[in-house]
Formats: C-alpha cells, sequence, structure tokens
C-alpha cells in the first residue's frame, strides 16, 4: 500500500480549515445574505446557510439606490489616472535613484522614505487647502493629485532597476542610445515583474482609499466607490436591510476579488515584492 | 554611464570629472524632478503649512484670526478628548500589531508547505486585505450588532453571552483593534512566507541533525531568520495604526463617550466638525511628529530592508 | 465663392441661434444637501421629489445630494461653503440654523420674503407655533421648515396585552412598573428589553432633553445661545431615571444603542417599547408585522415634547442667480403639497396648517390615526429643539455622559456636573463676546 495516513497532518489540515472558516465566515455572510431575500428583522439574519430561495432584489435595489455604475467608472478613472502618473515618476526616479550617484543623493533618499509615513489623510487639513487653492475641489483630480509621486514605487524601481545586470545598460550606451531609449527599450521591459507588482499594489491601495475622497468630493457624479458605500450604508436606507448592505458591499469588494481569484499567484507575488525581498 | 560622460568632454574639451558630475547631478535632478514637486506640494510644503496654522486662532466674534503662539497647543494638550485619543492610539497600536505579527507569524508557519490545500487556505485568509475598510467596517456593523449579529448569533449557539461590542465603551476600542487585526494578518502572512521561504535548507537540516525539537528549532533557526520581516511588519502595521480611521468614521464616530477617538480622528473632528483650525492644526503637528519619530527609529530597517537585494 | 459664403453664414446664424438657445434655455444648477436622518427609505423619496421639481420647470436644474446623517450633512456644507463651492439648499437638523447664523454661513430669508410681496408674520402665520422658534434668530426669519417631528412611544401591542396592559405608559412609575414586567431575562441574559430607545449621538441628546422636559426642566435657554441648564435639578432627575431604568430595574439596555439596532429589536419582539422619531412611523408601519400602537412620552410633572427635524436653509453670499434659483427650489420644496406627500411617505408632520387641508392627507389620517396621535404631541406639548453656540459640541458634552451613566461609569450626580462644565468651557468664546462681556472700560 502505498498510501500513508498521516493522522496528525489531516487534524491539522482539518483545524486549519475550521479556522480559516471561522475567519473569513463575515464574507461568508455577505456572500450568503446578499442573496437573501430580505425578510426585516428576522432572527436568523446571521445564519452562514444559503437562502432557500436566493434572490437578485437585493441587488436590483442596490443599483437603484444608489449609482453604482457611476461610482465604478470614477473609481476605475482615479486609479488608473494615479497609476499612469506614478508609473513615469516612479520610473524616472527610481532609474536616478538606482543608476546615478548624485550630490544629495543620501539625502533625498531619506526624504523620499519620510514619505512611506507621511501618506496624504494625516496632512488632511493642508492637502485640503492646497486642493481648493488649485480649484481642483470636488473632482477627481483632485483626488488623484496627491498620490502622483509615490515612495514606494521609486523604491520598487531602484530595486528592480539594480537587479538587472549592467552589462545590458552597457551594451546599448555603447551603441549610442540616449536615456529614453535606455528605458523604453531595455530596462522597462526587464524591469516589467516589478512593475506589473507595483501596479498590483497601487490599484489595491487606491481602489480602497476612503478619507481623502470623501474630503475632496463633494458632488455625488465625483463619488468614488468606497465613499458611495459608506453614504449608503450609513443611510438609514440600509436601516436594517442587512441584505441590501450585504449587497452593495459585495458590489464595491466584488472587482478585486475577482481579479485576485483569477490572479492569485500575480497578487500574492505583488504584495510580496512590496516588502523586503526584491 | 562613465563612457557616456566621457564622449561629450573629450569633444568638448572640459574637464572630465567636473562635467560628468554636473551632468549626473542634473540629470538626476531632472528624473526626480516630478517626484519632487508632488511630494514638495503634498508631503512637505504642508508640513511647513501646519506648522504655520498652529501658531494662529480665531476664536468667536474676532473677526481675522490672530497669532498666539504656542497657545494651540496648549489647549490641544489639555483638552480632555485629545489626552483620550493619544492613550487610545497607543493602545489601539499596540493592540493591533502584537496581534497581527503573532498571528500572521503563526499562520505563516501553519500554512508554509505548499500543497494545494494550502494555496487556497492562503488566499482565503488574504481576501479581508482586498476589501476597502469602509467594506469591512460595514460588514462588521452586522457582525457587532448585539444579540442579533453574527457574533452574538454564534456565541448564543456555544451557549456563550456576547456583549455590546461597539456600544461598551470599554470594549468599542478592542472591537476596533479586532477589526483591524482581521483585516491585515492575512497581508502580514505574506510577508512571514516570504521569509520562511528564504531560509536556507542547510540550516533547518544542520538543527535536525543536532536533534533539535520542532520547537527549539522554530526558536532558534526560523525566528532569527525572520527579524528583519518582523521588523518590517511591525513599521507597516504602526503606520496603519496611526493613519487609518475609515472604520471609526463608518461605525463609531469616536464614542462611545472618546472611547474610540483615534489622533487622525480627533484632528479630522476638530477641522470638520468643531471648526477650530488652530486645534486641528496643532493635533497635526504633534501627529506628525510622532510618525517622524516612528520613521527615525526605523529608518534603519527600512533602509536595511529595500536594499536587501543589493 | 458666393456658394460657400452663403453656406457659411448659414452656418454661423444657425451656430448663433444655437448658442443663444442654449444659453438661454441652460438651467441654473444648483445643488441640495440633504441628509436621511431616520430609518427608511427617504434618501429614494427625495431624489424622486426633486426629479419632478426638476421636469416641472425648466429654469432650474436641482441635484439631490445625499450627506449623511444630520451632523455629517452640517461637515459636509461646511467644507463646501469653506472650499467656495457652496450648495444652493441644504436641509439641516432645525436645531443648527442658530449656530449657521451666528457662524455667519446663511442668509436672511426675509428680503426674498418681500420680492415675493409677503413678509415673516404672514409667512409663518401657516406653521404650527412650535416650529416657530428654531426657524427664527433674534425675530428674523432663516429656515423655512421642512420635516418635523418629535419623540414617540413605540409598543408591542400584542407583548403588552401578554403582560396584561391594554395601553402605554402615562407617567414616570407607570414605565418603570410596565417596563420592568415587560422584560424577560433568561440566565445572564435579557431576551426580552422593556424600553428600547437609540443613544447614539444625536438621538441620545434629544431623548435625554425629552426626559429632562418632562420632568419640567427647560434645558436650555432658548433667548441665549450661550446658556444650559445641565446642572439643574430637572436635569439631575431626568438622569437618575435613565441610571435605575439600566441597573436598578434592568429595563433599559446599559450601553449605545444605535437606531439599527433599536429598530431591529423592536420587530423581532426584543423590545416591547421604544422610543424613536415620528419620523420612521411609516418604517415601523411597514416592517411591524404584529399589532403596534403609538404613544405620548410619559410625563413626570408636565408633558413635552422638543420638535426634531429638518429645515431649509440657503447658504450666504450665494451669486443672483443661484440665490434665485435655489429659493424657487426652497418655496416649491415646502409648498403644502409637496409638505403632505412627504408627510405620508416618512411619517413626519407637514409643518404647514393648510398641508392638513389638502383632501389626500385628511384621507390619510383618517386611515392612519397614529399620524394624528404624533401630531397631537406637537400641538399641545411641542417644545423648541435644543440650540447653542457650536450645537454639536455642547449637545455632545451631555451626551457623553449620558453614555457614561448607561453604561455605568459614571453617578448622575457627577455626570450632569461634568455635562455642565464642559458645556460651559465650549460657549465660553461666545459668552465672552456677548452676556459675559464687560462693559466697563479698560
Amino acid at each position: 500500500m502505498r498510501i500513508e495516513l498521516k493522522p496528525a497532518a489531516t487534524v491539522a489540515a482539518a483545524l486549519m480549515c475550521a479556522i480559516t472558516l471561522i475567519w473569513t465566515s463575515p464574507l461568508l455572510w455577505m456572500a450568503v445574505a446578499a442573496f437573501r431575500p430580505d425578510t426585516g428583522g428576522s432572527i436568523d439574519m446571521a445564519s452562514l446557510l444559503p437562502p432557500r430561495h436566493p434572490t437578485l432584489a437585493n441587488f436590483a435595489e442596490a443599483l437603484e439606490s444608489a449609482d453604482f455604475l457611476r461610482y465604478y467608472l470614477n473609481t476605475a478613472i482615479v486609479v488608473l489616472g494615479i497609476l499612469a502618473c506614478q508609473l513615469v515618476t516612479i520610473t524616472l526616479a527610481g532609474y536616478a535613484f538606482a543608476r546615478l550617484r548624485f550630490p544629495g543623493h543620501q539625502a533625498l533618499f531619506y526624504l523620499f522614505l519620510l514619505q512611506l509615513m507621511l501618506v496624504p489623510p494625516i496632512l488632511i487639513v493642508p492637502n485640503l487647502t492646497t486642493i481648493v487653492r488649485l480649484g481642483l475641489y470636488d473632482s477627481l483630480l483632485g483626488v488623484m493629485a496627491p498620490y502622483v509621486a509615490s515612495a514606494f514605487g521609486t523604491f520598487m524601481m531602484r530595486q528592480t532597476f539594480r537587479t538587472i545586470p549592467r552589462d545590458f545598460e552597457e551594451a546599448a550606451v555603447i551603441d549610442g542610445a540616449r536615456l529614453w531609449q535606455l528605458l523604453r527599450y531595455v530596462l522597462l521591459p526587464l524591469a516589467k515583474p516589478g512593475l506589473v507588482a507595483f501596479s498590483i499594489v497601487s490599484v489595491s491601495a487606491h481602489w480602497n482609499e476612503f478619507l481623502w475622497p470623501l474630503m475632496v468630493t463633494s458632488s455625488p457624479e465625483n463619488r468614488t466607490l468606497t465613499v458611495g458605500l459608506a453614504s449608503f450604508t450609513q443611510g438609514a436606507e440600509g436601516g436594517q436591510q442587512w441584505g441590501l448592505i450585504a449587497a452593495g458591499t459585495l458590489l464595491v469588494a466584488l472587482p478585486l476579488l475577482v481579479a485576485f481569484v483569477g490572479f492569485q499567484r500575480q497578487f500574492v507575488n505583488s504584495f510580496l515584492f512590496s516588502g523586503i525581498k526584491g | 554611464m562613465s563612457d557616456l560622460a566621457r564622449v561629450p568632454s573629450a569633444e568638448v574639451g572640459l574637464p572630465l570629472d567636473r562635467l560628468a558630475a554636473l551632468t549626473r547631478g542634473g540629470k538626476a535632478y531632472l528624473l526626480l524632478l516630478p517626484s519632487l514637486a508632488f511630494l514638495i506640494l503634498f508631503t512637505y510644503f504642508p508640513i511647513l503649512q501646519v506648522l504655520w496654522s498652529s501658531l494662529f486662532h480665531k476664536p468667536y466674534g474676532q473677526a481675522q484670526a490672530g497669532f498666539v503662539g504656542l497657545d494651540n497647543y496648549a489647549r490641544v494638550l489639555q483638552d480632555e478628548a485629545f489626552q483620550r485619543a493619544l492613550v487610545n492610539n497607543l493602545v489601539y497600536a499596540l493592540g493591533t500589531v502584537l496581534p497581527s505579527v503573532v498571528i500572521a507569524l503563526v499562520l505563516a508557519v501553519l500554512l508554509n508547505r505548499s500543497t494545494r490545500l494550502n494555496a487556497v487556505l492562503r488566499g482565503l485568509l488574504f481576501s479581508p486585505t482586498l476589501i476597502p475598510l469602509v467594506a469591512a467596517a460595514a460588514l462588521f456593523s452586522f457582525v457587532f450588532m448585539p444579540r442579533l449579529g453574527l457574533l452574538d448569533y454564534y456565541l448564543a449557539a456555544l451557549g456563550l453571552h456576547g456583549a455590546n461590542w461597539i456600544g461598551d465603551p470599554d470594549i468599542a476600542l478592542y472591537s476596533l483593534m479586532a477589526l483591524t487585526v482581521w483585516k491585515n494578518a492575512g497581508y502580514y502572512m505574506l510577508f512571514y512566507l516570504a521569509g520562511l521561504q528564504a531560509i536556507p535548507e542547510e540550516a533547518h537540516e544542520a538543527a535536525t541533525l543536532d536533534g533539535a525539537t520542532w520547537w527549539q528549532r522554530l526558536r532558534c533557526v526560523t525566528l532569527p531568520y525572520l527579524k528583519p520581516t518582523t521588523s518590517f511588519v511591525a513599521v507597516i502595521a504602526l503606520i496603519n495604526a496611526i493613519t487609518s480611521i475609515d472604520h471609526v468614521i463608518v461605525l463609531t464616530k469616536g464614542g462611545p463617550n472618546n472611547a474610540t477617538k483615534l489622533l487622525l480622528y480627533y484632528i479630522y473632528q476638530n477641522a470638520h466638525e468643531f471648526y477650530d483650525p488652530g486645534k486641528a492644526t496643532a493635533a497635526t503637528v504633534i501627529s506628525v511628529a510622532i510618525l517622524l519619530g516612528l520613521s527615525m527609529a526605523s529608518l534603519k530597517t527600512l533602509e536595511r530592508g529595500a536594499s536587501h537585494a543589493d | 465663392m458666393r456658394f460657400d459664403r452663403r453656406i457659411l453664414a448659414i452656418v454661423a446664424v444657425a451656430a448663433g441661434l444655437g448658442c443663444s438657445f442654449d444659453a438661454a434655455a441652460a438651467p441654473t444648477r444648483i445643488e441640495f444637501f440633504f441628509p436621511v436622518p431616520v430609518e427608511g427609505q427617504l434618501a429614494k423619496e427625495m431624489t424622486n421629489m426633486v426629479k419632478r421639481f426638476n421636469t416641472a420647470q425648466s429654469e432650474v436644474e436641482a441635484v439631490a445630494v445625499y450627506t449623511g446623517s444630520y451632523d455629517d450633512t452640517k461637515i459636509k456644507m461646511q467644507a463646501a461653503i469653506a472650499a467656495g463651492r457652496p450648495p444652493g439648499v441644504v436641509l439641516t437638523s432645525a436645531n443648527f440654523v442658530l449656530e449657521y447664523k451666528l457662524n455667519d454661513q446663511i442668509a436672511p430669508l426675509e428680503p426674498l420674503l418681500a420680492a415675493d410681496g409677503t413678509d415673516r408674520a404672514k409667512f409663518l402665520e401657516d406653521f404650527w407655533p412650535a416650529l416657530h422658534a428654531n426657524a427664527t434668530v433674534d425675530g428674523n426669519l432663516y429656515a423655512i421648515p421642512f420635516q418635523n417631528s418629535t419623540p414617540l412611544v413605540y409598543y408591542n401591542a400584542d407583548l403588552l396585552k401578554e403582560a396584561g396592559f391594554d395601553h402605554a405608559p402615562v407617567d414616570w412609575a407607570e414605565l418603570i412598573a410596565m417596563a420592568t414586567k415587560l422584560t424577560k431575562k433568561s440566565g445572564g441574559n435579557t431576551e426580552v428589553w422593556g424600553l428600547m430607545m437609540p443613544q447614539t449621538y444625536d438621538y441620545c441628546g434629544w431623548l435625554f432633553s425629552a426626559f429632562t422636559m418632562l420632568n419640567g426642566g427647560q434645558y436650555f435657554n432658548p433667548v441665549y445661545g450661550g446658556e444650559v441648564y445641565y446642572d439643574a435639578p430637572s436635569t439631575l432627575g431626568a438622569m437618575r431615571l435613565y441610571d435605575d431604568a439600566v441597573h436598578k430595574y434592568g429595563f433599559l439596555p446599559g450601553s449605545v444603542t444605535d437606531a439599527k439596532e433599536v429598530s431591529s429589536s423592536f420587530f423581532a419582539g426584543k423590545a416591547a417599547m421604544v422610543i424613536m422619531s415620528t419620523g420612521s412611523l411609516s418604517f415601523v408601519r411597514d416592517n411591524a408585522k404584529f399589532k403596534y400602537g403609538v404613544a405620548f412620552l410619559p410625563r413626570n410633572v408636565r408633558n413635552a415634547a422638543p420638535i426634531g427635524g429638518g429645515s431649509l436653509v440657503m447658504p450666504k453670499d450665494l451669486p443672483d442667480d443661484q440665490r434665485k434659483a435655489a429659493w424657487s427650489f426652497m418655496t416649491w420644496l415646502s409648498a403644502p403639497e409637496q409638505l403632505a406627500s412627504w408627510s405620508r411617505f416618512t411619517g413626519y408632520f407637514a409643518p404647514r396648517k393648510s398641508a392638513y387641508e389638502l383632501p389626500e392627507m385628511k384621507q390619510f389620517t383618517a386611515e392612519h390615526p397614529e399620524a394624528l396621535i404624533a401630531l397631537q404631541q406637537l400641538l399641545k406639548f411641542g417644545q423648541p429643539w435644543f440650540a447653542t453656540f457650536n450645537t454639536v459640541g455642547v449637545r455632545q458634552a451631555m451626551e457623553d455622559q449620558v453614555q457614561a451613566v448607561l453604561t455605568g461609569k459614571k453617578k448622575p450626580e457627577q455626570a450632569v456636573k461634568d455635562a455642565q462644565r464642559a458645556a460651559d468651557e465650549i460657549m465660553k468664546p461666545y459668552v465672552d463676546s456677548t452676556a459675559g462681556a464687560l462693559t466697563h472700560g479698560g
């Protein structure tokens, strides 16, 4: 018999499954309650068992009560806009830190490092004033503005560029390549894994951003998903219509979760990449 | 790079090193310009702005804001709500960093082997990180609902009775901490997984050969190797504990009775609800100072980590 | 050549005409900030109402912006004004009007009344007297009442009948007796609470001021925004009732329950009596699967009910076209037909007497007598809503103490003293520049 039964391992696996089940129960509830017809204040609201007669009514009502499609659009614009700008700034800055030894580079490096800590929300009071003065209040551009520079992305690109052997660059330079050609044809293609990793982290982070868009936007046309969801659930609309709240929350959380399921490896690697391992 | 610098100087005849340095310096700053512009606009200049604004106050009845020196700081430091916020944030930081780190480590160790089951479980444990904090807070407003919510419902099934998780001032902060740990532990687990994979096989083998038990191996081989990971995760968790208040806004609004008021929420409230920009900016300066202090302390760690690949 | 030039001319004229048509037809766009402070489908209905306004005329395009709770709406409004992008009209908590006026944020409405050929006295005549105080500051009109409420007792008639009661408590003695009997405990758990009420910010202060008034107290100085009577015997009595209700008799939860929990518990049969806004009347009607009733708040010294609800205000210094647009929207929204339909939909009262004369309203109140009970409480016993300088801060000064007493952290005597101290501290700048200002030189 080649099958070995390892009781200890099986028990451990079962235990882990149980722990994971408990850990993900809020998400499980969300998935189940969203399809449950609203019975209003039933004692078994918290049940994790799927409903006997699943319905899409909650989603229909959620989409009707709040302009989720518009929120999706706004969030997509903000997230992709930020990413596009960041890819430019971090490539240039990352290259500078990676390859160029220039006066003041150590001081500047620490300056960049500080931005990891001093995230825009903590400086919300002056940043809001700046946005208003620039005339960007209540606009998607205003939401994007503080995030164009990314210390985190700069470090990632610095790491990534440093892992590329200098031979490639030197060969290109000998061939007469200028800087932008060097970047475009040699370095960026080789840096793709880092860029992809960064993109995933950036998109996830800004998809989920709340306080800053909350303060910068005012009209419903400019709301992002998180702000829309908060006002949707806080409203007495939600009242005690938990099925509705679950459906709305699912609508907001779904895109990233689906992307994750489809691209699990890339997601995990990206978030890992955002750590110390180069 | 040196080749490129050598060519023009040979053509023009200027001193080689000088031109090379200038070219490199100028080029570097040009490349850094876009990032620097935004960093200055949204990070460094604002710090100067709050420092300046924190010296002014416009009390009721006065038409213009007047210079008050350090008065705002005195008012903030004497404000019971601020003192509470400071204490709360300290407790909150400890109560989220420590458990997250420990849970993340334990989960990573337990799920280290690359089986398909483990891959699925890891993914599931990581998924809370991907949903927005406000969405998590909306879910947890149900989880925490007394008697009828998820937690109390299943506790009742086990014969235990629940508490008023966010309505009781003694417990509310801990409930928020639980939410934060739930959300982030899976993310930190990833770092530990990576860290575990980096431990060379030989180290484990040597220990086993020496007759070390599983527990001894953990203590003497695994944990020391994971020190950099732990510092990194701890720093991230700390920053998170100070800068993330979405759940406070959605679930408790700083209550009940200031039990869940955190520093950033205090700032937000004073700036926007009580229109006291003097207090808000003074509190911001104090919070930024705390964050900077943390940065200095962990600067070395991050720098070391960031250049790890070198 | 000539052909081309003629085409060009035609195109130019057409373009010009098109432009001028656009200019003439382009409606003035204003934003309308509104909160949804009670349970129910209010945001959807309000958005529909605004749509009706927009289709009924073409000069003004009102954009309905849902802004959360009353407190959130205040924050949003102030942020928008500070950013130079004020909304046209805001539906705000009726008791914030004083504060907005003190902070010079809203426009006086009397010039606009005058332009319409009427004046304050005539205008307010159609509004219930209890609402006048919160709509005016120093005698000038600053707000138009839109939706009003008072706290109301909702009770589960079935549960009361089981316990042998056929009516809701009339006074505090009955309240204590009935609520205690209705509370069912098993083990360490309370299965059914005798009484539940929302104790979160805003609701808490409102209901507590109600109990103070029921105890004969005034709670605040309605003529001067720098004085509150937190540390007064009548207030202390109300605080003691709360304390006993939780710790001596055990019929009130000793925690900060929110409106969601209160209504969920009521519908699930886990709360025999609840005190909520009359604004939730329709919500209760739609969701209670048992026989329920409504009643006045129980008296101790007298019957009283502070009004609640929202009024329409207009931010100051709007450009001319926006001001006209905002006024036209405000007057439409506060017309008897709209007020009546909103009242039927929500459970709030219509602030205008004439709204109740409309045929649909008469029919409605005939079919739903509970709506009339709420109205009677307003007419007979309505009191102005608590409003001071920095209302939210002063309100929270008391709410924090109430929450501390409920959760057993403080004794009533200490709580009211601390509340008074905190409130005085907050109102000090205003007091120093008004009533407390020293008039002798130097």
